[in-house]
């Protein structure tokens, strides 16, 4: 286990020193979710209440968006300068890269859904919740992007050996991740909107642990396969 | 009713499609099959 | 094809191929009959109901395509065998052309039964993932590269993807339960189950395109072969060129 986890917060370290040297990535992420956030005001009108039936699905919209362009960075950077060969020689489990990644991916996305969500939240002059419901919001939010991650990064891996691999990405990982989609949203729209039903909201989160679980184990399996040459 | 036979009609018309897909592969198939035995002969 | 340049290749398609094709032509003219004029017309909704036959064992054959895509993924990622990788790739080219019957022929059906083209019904909505999915399938398998590498990528999705189709159908059906509390049910009478005789004529329409399931299957695995080989002696007649 031990020669898991080092090679791995390696890995993610290695991630998130690089992007912090540049901003790259996260700033595009930021970019793009604001972009978002503003399209949908000039499409849809804020101030109107019934509005805000819209603000669950926005977020997951930004989440997933804005995650795709990060997933996609982090191997395309890697097949750019060669490190995927590098990896690929070194003596580390594959797995290990796998949980690197995910780590690192993880965190770029939760980062721009630290900064975007409140600005939603702001912009759409959203009632926020407080108290129990703020607790599962998060939950919901962390249980919800973790699941997109762990498929993603296994995806995006996949995808890198094609030359058009940012076209490539998007078609593999849509129908795979409909299952979390909907459960965020819903769980999302019960925990934000409609606030009855927080047992509704209990199921839709236990759908997303299971497959959280699932396919973080399926990833870390199936890993090697996908990285070997 | 028309409905149910433009629904069987489809249903045959994507399998003949798809047999004719294949036939198609089998075809190029066989023409380079051609070329590599005009090759042979040269 | 001649029977000169199949045996120049030494692929020839097999004694069993013919004998299914012989059995799947009247075993389809008898579903039809069965479809079209045995079965008793529906009391609700008129003789479009029984679109419902082929639409239903379209769905099933188009699933066990699928089935059959990640029993030889995971085959291949196992033993490393190219015939099995061949054949998940045939499958799942079938296991699509199902998925579209099923995705036209639904539609029809809604619309003249219910006068809608689209329901977001638990069933159709998986079925248009798996459409997706499988199409992202084939999408892989196009990719430009040495087939080994290919063909394990493509296992990898071909098993990630199958696992997730219940996780799909219970998700959307949750989803659906909240928006639609009446679940759509597809041609059952008025008892809540299936007549005797629509019920022999959908197991008998499930088998008919099964066969034919069986039979493209082989074909498409027997005009993969012969690519393989065709390629293998291109290849060596330039060798023989250049040396």
């Amino acid at each position: 286990m031990k020669h898991l986890f080092a090679p791995a917060m390696a890995i993610a370290r290695k991630d998130l020193y690089a992007e912090w040297k540049t901003k790259q990535t996260i700033t595009t992420m930021l970019i793009f979710s604001g972009l978002v956030i503003v399209t949908f005001s000039f499409a849809f009108d804020p101030s109107n209440q019934a509005v805000s039936a819209l603000v669950p699905g926005m977020i997951w919209v930004i989440t997933i968006f804005s995650g795709i362009l990060g997933l996609n960075r982090s191997f395309t950077q890697e097949k750019q300068n060669d490190h995927l060969h590098g990896l690929m020689v070194a003596p580390v489990d594959p797995s290990a890269i796998y949980l690197g990644k995910c780590l690192a991916n993880l965190i770029f996305v939760l980062l721009v859904q630290i900064i975007s969500v409140p600005l939603l939240f702001l912009l759409f002059d959203f009632q926020v919740i407080s108290g129990v419901g703020l607790i599962y919001f998060v939950m919901i939010v962390f249980l919800g992007t973790f699941g997109f991650i762990a498929v993603g990064t296994l995806l995006a891996a996949l995808a890198t050996h094609s030359k058009s691999s940012e076209m490539l990405l998007p078609i593999l990982l849509f129908p795979l991740v409909t299952p979390v989609v909907i459960a965020a949203v819903q769980a999302t729209r019960i925990v934000l909107v409609d606030q009855e039903g927080v047992s509704a909201a209990l199921s839709w989160m236990q759908l997303m642990a299971a497959y959280d679980v699932i396919f973080f184990v399926v990833g870390f399996l199936l890993f090697e396969h996908v990285l070997e040459v | 009713m028309t409905y149910l036979f433009a629904a069987y009609s489809i249903i045959w018309l994507f399998i003949a499609g798809y047999v004719w897909t294949i036939g198609k592969r089998q075809h190029d198939a066989m023409k380079e099959l051609q070329f590599i035995r005009e090759m042979k002969e040269d | 094809m001649t029977n000169e340049q199949s045996e120049l290749t030494g692929i020839v398609p097999s004694k069993l191929h013919k004998v299914l094709l012989a059995i799947a032509v009247p075993m389809t003219l008898v579903a039809m009959y069965l479809v079209f004029i045995w079965t008793p017309i529906e009391r609700m909704m008129g003789p479009v109901q029984k679109i419902f036959y082929f639409h239903v064992a379209s769905a099933w054959n188009a699933f066990f395509a699928f089935f059959i895509v990640f029993v030889f993924s995971l085959l291949y990622l196992f033993t490393k065998k190219r015939s099995y990788d061949l054949i998940a790739g045939v499958s799942g080219e079938i296991g699509v052309i199902f998925t579209a019957i099923v995705l036209t022929t639904g539609p029809i059906w809604a619309r003249s039964a219910w006068n809608t083209w689209w329901t977001w019904e638990p069933r159709l909505t998986t079925t248009l993932i798996l459409l997706f999915m499988y199409i992202a399938y084939i999408m892989i398998r196009n990719l430009d590269m040495e087939w080994q590498k290919r063909a394990r990528l493509a296992a990898v999705f071909g098993i990630i993807g199958f696992a997730n189709v219940p996780i799909v159908y219970m998700s959307i059906r949750w989803w659906e339960s909240n928006l639609h509390p009446v679940v759509m049910s597809e041609g059952e009478s008025a008892g809540g189950g299936l007549e005797p005789s629509m019920l022999f004529t959908l197991i008998f329409s499930v088998f008919t395109l099964m066969l034919i399931y069986f039979i493209l299957l082989q074909k498409g695995l027997y005009v993969e072969k012969l690519k393989l080989q065709v390629k293998k002696m291109k290849a060596k007649e330039q060798e023989k060129m250049i040396s």
